[in-house]
């Protein structure tokens, strides 16, 4: 993670036309925030705690699956906050995770905030390292840093910074402890004063390296620039009809 | 968008799939957590041995032990109910005393005074007014009563416990047990029993859940059950014991409903949702205090607001067609008069009446306006005086015994309030339901197997209870 | 009164005769017209003279009708016009494919086999039924669809049954299986393959939870009856139902599970360790288990069970997950 003065102050990255599409008006709003994480990680109450707005915060599966919107003044800005469906991964073809990894993908919001149990870190980090295989613009919400606490577990935040490549932030979302950093991080990320180095998968097996590293060149090819080739030749590699249908049609061009 | 003509890469991506075999997805996730493991490593320190789960771990073994997890749950799901029916009448009663008893002759007697045309007053107040009124007073409270408690139970982390639990039980009808769960939701309001399906994450299940919901008698039901089993069944036997008798068959209708929402499940999957995929994985997420006053709150902004403007948006336009319907004449009867004429032979064959069968079909957005219905058709078709307050006002009556005579007139006897009460229970979802089926499925098919599946069956049983009984009762 | 039963029977009536024709229309015959019929027959009688051949029999008329359990002089009409149509020889009594007719029999052996790999990943229809849904689509498909399929299915090569699937252009893998009362005793194997037909004894196998893939020892091989071990549990099969079961030595690479249980068997407070899921869990399941995190050197104890033992809670990765039984059978641990 590097910091730098260069980005622009000014200039929203999200993709306009594909959030449209995606039902999200952005008129009004300056960056396009989504909010993604495991079921049962207090996702939810970091929503509330961002926004203010009274929604729901159940600690069960798959309970957002409309997507709730909300929004934030932050240093005169206007941010819009997309609570994506709890899921596990973004791998598989359920409905809920359709609707999280579309909006990562094809909305491209200017942060993604990736909110995550402190006392379940491993099971989860297998969906933040495949968002972070989709976009580099993220920051992680280390939650329930309390619950740790009680389980005796404590956490090396700047080591994990380091190896994913993107901030960390401990946070109880319950009693607000570390939203006004959760903000400010959130702000540095939309304006490009923290420019991300995420994490790519490293430990894949020999063959499977071999045919990504393959495809993903061709991809690169034909859309050069696109960030996230990787994830497209995974998911063509897995026969996804979307990503497919989206090759197809040149989808993929709007993503560069 | 222009169409890519060159599709040489989804050609090598299926050339390099048939390399690497069929286990593409295997070898992906162990990459991911392989990489996943070594970070968490690195970045987290574990003092001590165990982790401290000794209270988490004591709650469970009570609310999942063979002994205490069926009583705990039935327990608590009783005190939420009695809670919502009893602890909704006066709020109830408030309600309809300021909407209805203050608010409505104001209204009256406001249009009067600046001479609104006879048939725009009774559109507008009789008819729309009053219908939106009725639903409100009636609707709101034990919403807002089931709800936040039934959501404290669900930020606590119990519900999930009861899906373990009782997952045994609904497997074997090929439904998931966390429909458990939508089930008791569905006592509460079928619209937001539907939405509450969200949680069950199986194709296959979640589509059974939303089709079965109907058959848990919602809030806009129970009062409609207890009325009539009061009036005809409670008579049946000596005075003393007609509570009783009146609430054990109310019981009874609601435990004929989990029946039939086995039933059907088990129909369901065995037939026409054999193929859909189905998967089971249930997290039993750590226990967690609720933020009592937010769920308190937020439970009434999302659920119960969001559900009583759905019934408003549909009873506005069912109050216009009530009143019209009353007031409209053909000939010399009015529309509702030939519409009973015709719908007579049919309810009469199987147990019920025209007017119930027309009740049902005009005052579909909310079950809580079927009796004022009723009773009103009954006083215009038969033209009793002294009784109601005019052609499409909806009324109800404060004594039992007044409602009883009305539908004595009506030509009620013993059974048809049975199988009121079977048609009650077993009929096409309320119009807020339909939508909200439409909204969570997408699917005019499903839709429509919801919609119709019921009344099917409530016909069939109504027939059958009819023709059994002029048998061996007479 | 009399009404009332005159009344009943009359709903007893419509009733019975609207589930006999819902019945009449779910079989396959009624409503075909005669043309597909014709071609709905040939493609069996295709069918069954490959599989005839691939098991170096030979076919008469009489044994032909007898496997389609149609009477004789229904089949001739077929089997003279695919005579003259040159999809197969009739020497004497003998019938014979010719090499149209066995391009022609690959392609509905192709669809059969696909569509039972379809029905595998993507339905949730049961083992049992995959066959009988199979036999219907392998007269609907075109070619072009069939291609379609196939790419949508990722080019499968093997059905879940372990049968190669027939390329498009009529190529089929060859495979070495050893029938199960054939194989060495005490030599580690795994299941290539088990027979679906006939279906009371391809269910009786399924019963037992063995499926495709799975380890297997033989302890035990007479006449009568074979004893193996497999996944953990002892089992006892006549002779004639292990003959369904077909066993292929182990690759170099595959080391023998001989500690292999089920996840279901764990007993409270035990810890195990994930070898892996097995070949028969597929699609959503499989998927939904391995974003669990549910993988090969997992660590799983029972963390919690419900009051009738069916699902159990497994805590995998400090997080408790219950699972039904059903599933869990299909999750291979080794106790250490």
């Amino acid at each position: 993670m590097t910091t730098n003065q260069i980005g622009c102050e000014d200039c929203a990255f999200h993709n306009v036309n594909s959030l449209k599409k995606l039902g999200v008006d952005t008129s009004d709003t300056d960056y396009v925030i989504a909010l993604a994480g495991n079921p049962n990680t207090g996702k939810s109450t970091v929503f509330n705690a961002l926004t203010g707005l009274r929604q729901h915060t159940g600690n069960w599966p798959g309970k957002t699956v409309v997507r709730a919107e909300g929004g934030y003044l932050y240093d005169d800005k206007k941010y819009k906050l997309i609570d994506l469906p709890g899921t596990y991964s973004l791998l598989s073809t359920s409905q809920d995770e359709e609707v999280a990894r579309n909006f990562i993908l094809f909305g491209k919001p200017d942060v993604t905030i990736i909110v995550v149990d402190a006392s379940r870190l491993e099971r989860n980090l297998n969906l933040v390292l495949q968002i972070l295989e989709i976009t580099g613009k993220a920051v992680l919400c280390l939650n329930l840093i309390d619950e740790a606490e009680r389980h005796n577990i404590k956490i090396d935040e700047r080591e994990l910074a380091k190896n994913l490549g993107i901030p960390v932030v401990a946070t109880i979302a319950r009693t607000q402890q570390g939203i006004p950093e959760l903000l400010s991080t959130i702000r540095d990320v939309a304006i490009g004063k923290i420019i991300c180095k995420p994490r790519k998968v490293k430990s894949l097996s020999a063959s499977l390296e071999e045919s990504v590293n393959q495809l993903a060149k061709k991809i690169e090819e034909q859309f050069p620039g696109l960030p996230n080739s990787r994830w497209v030749a995974f998911r063509l590699l897995e026969g996804d009809e979307r990503i497919t249908e989206a090759v197809l049609n040149n989808e993929l061009k709007e993503l560069v | 968008m222009n169409k890519n003509t060159d599709n040489s890469i989804v050609q090598l991506a299926s050339e390099l799939r048939w390399k690497l075999g069929d286990n593409f997805h295997d070898k992906l996730t162990e990459g991911i957590y392989t990489d996943a493991s070594l970070i968490a490593a690195q970045a987290v320190e574990e003092h001590g041995k165990k982790r401290n789960y000794t209270l988490d771990s004591k709650i469970d073994k009570i609310v999942t032990s063979k002994k205490w997890g069926f009583p705990i749950m039935i327990g608590i799901l009783s005190v939420i109910l009695w809670i919502t029916i009893t602890g909704a009448n006066y709020p109830s009663g408030l309600l309809f005393n300021l909407l209805i008893d203050t608010l409505y002759p104001a209204l009256k007697s406001l249009a009067a005074k600046i001479g609104m045309v006879w048939w725009l007053d009774g559109l507008l107040i009789d008819g729309i007014y009053l219908a939106v009124a009725w639903v409100v007073s009636v609707m709101l409270p034990p919403m807002a009563i089931f709800f936040p408690l039934f959501t404290l139970l669900e930020d606590f982390g119990y519900l999930p416990r009861v899906a373990f639990n009782m997952d045994a039980l609904f497997k074997k009808t090929g439904a998931h047990g966390k429909q458990a769960l939508t089930m008791s939701m569905g006592w509460g309001c079928n619209a937001a029993g539907v939405i509450a399906t969200r949680i069950i994450d199986s194709p296959r299940e979640r589509l059974i859940a939303i089709i079965t919901n109907n058959f848990s008698l919602c809030n806009g039901r129970w009062p409609t059950q207890i009325l009539i089993a009061t009036i005809f069944i409670g008579a049946l036997v000596p005075a003393s014991l007609s509570g009783a008798v009146a609430s054990l068959s109310v019981i009874g209708i609601a435990l004929l409903g989990v029946a039939f929402m086995f039933l059907t499940s088990w129909m369901l999957s065995t037939t026409v949702l054999k193929g859909e995929v189905s998967t089971f994985t249930l997290e039993l997420p750590p226990y967690r205090p609720p933020r009592f006053w937010q769920t308190i709150y937020t439970s009434v902004i999302d659920r119960t607001l969001i559900v009583l403007w759905r019934a408003v948006v549909f009873a506005a336009p069912a109050g216009a067609v009530i009143w019209l319907v009353s007031n409209v004449h053909i000939g010399n009867l009015t529309l509702a008069d030939q519409l009973i004429g015709w719908l007579n032979p049919f309810g009469v064959f199987v147990g019920l009446n025209g007017i119930i069968l027309l009740a049902y079909i005009i005052a579909i957005p909310a079950n809580e306006i079927i009796i004022p219905t009723i009773l009103m058709l009954t006083v215009a078709n038969l033209n009793l005086v002294g009784v109601g307050s005019g052609n499409g006002v909806m009324f109800e009556l404060d004594s039992n015994l007044d409602t009883a005579n009305v539908l004595m007139a009506g030509g009620w006897t013993v059974l048809t309030g049975v199988n009121l009460m079977l048609f009650s229970l077993l009929h096409n979802p309320c119009s807020t339901t339909i939508y909200t089926i439409y909204q969570e499925t997408k699917s005019i098919k499903w839709t429509t197997v919801a919609s119709i599946l019921p009344i099917i069956m409530g016909f069939v049983v109504t027939f059958l209870v009819t023709q059994f009984w002029h048998i061996f009762i007479g | 009164m009399s009404q009332s039963l005159i009344n009943l029977t009359a709903f007893l009536g419509i009733a019975l005769t609207l589930w006999l024709v819902a019945k009449a229309l779910s079989s396959k015959n009624v409503l075909q017209s005669k043309l597909k019929k014709q071609k709905t027959l040939t493609e069996d009688i295709l069918k069954q003279l490959y599989h005839v051949e691939q098991s170096r029999r030979t076919a008469t008329l009489d044994n032909l009708a007898g496997a389609l359990q149609l009477r004789r002089r229904n089949i001739l009409p077929v089997v003279e016009a695919m005579t003259t149509t040159g999809l197969i020889n009739l020497n004497d009594t003998e019938i014979e494919l010719t090499e149209e007719g066995k391009q022609y029999a690959l392609k509905i052996v192709r669809i059969h086999r696909l569509w039972e790999k379809y029905l595998a990943e993507r339905t949730g229809h049961k083992p049992s039924e995959w066959h009988h849904l199979a036999e219907k689509m392998e007269h609907k498909l075109s070619e072009e669809e069939t291609g379609k399929l196939d790419s949508f299915l990722g080019n499968p090569m093997f059905d879940p049954h372990g049968d190669p699937i027939p390329s498009e252009l009529g190529e089929v893998n060859t495979v070495k299986w050893t029938p199960l009362p054939s194989y060495p005793v005490n030599k580690p194997g795994k299941i290539a393959h088990i027979e679906d037909e006939p279906g009371v004894v391809y269910r009786q196998i399924l019963n037992k939870r063995i499926f495709v893939g799975s380890h297997i020892k033989l302890i035990k091989a007479n006449n009568n009856e074979v004893a193996f071990i497999c996944e953990g549990e002892k089992h006892r099969f006549s002779s004639i139902v292990a003959a369904n079961i077909h066993i292929e030595p182990l690759s170099e690479d595959e080391a023998f599970e001989e500690n292999a249980i089920r996840l279901s068997a764990l007993k409270a407070g035990e810890i195990a360790e994930v070898i892996g899921l097995s070949k028969e869990c597929r699609g959503a399941n499989r998927r939904r288990l391995l974003d669990l995190g549910i993988l090969p050197g997992t660590q799983v104890e029972v963390d919690l069970e419900s009051p009738m033992r069916d699902p159990v809670a497994y805590k995998v990765r400090n997080t408790s997950i219950a699972l039904r039984n059903s599933l869990a059978d299909l999750i291979l641990i080794n106790k250490n």
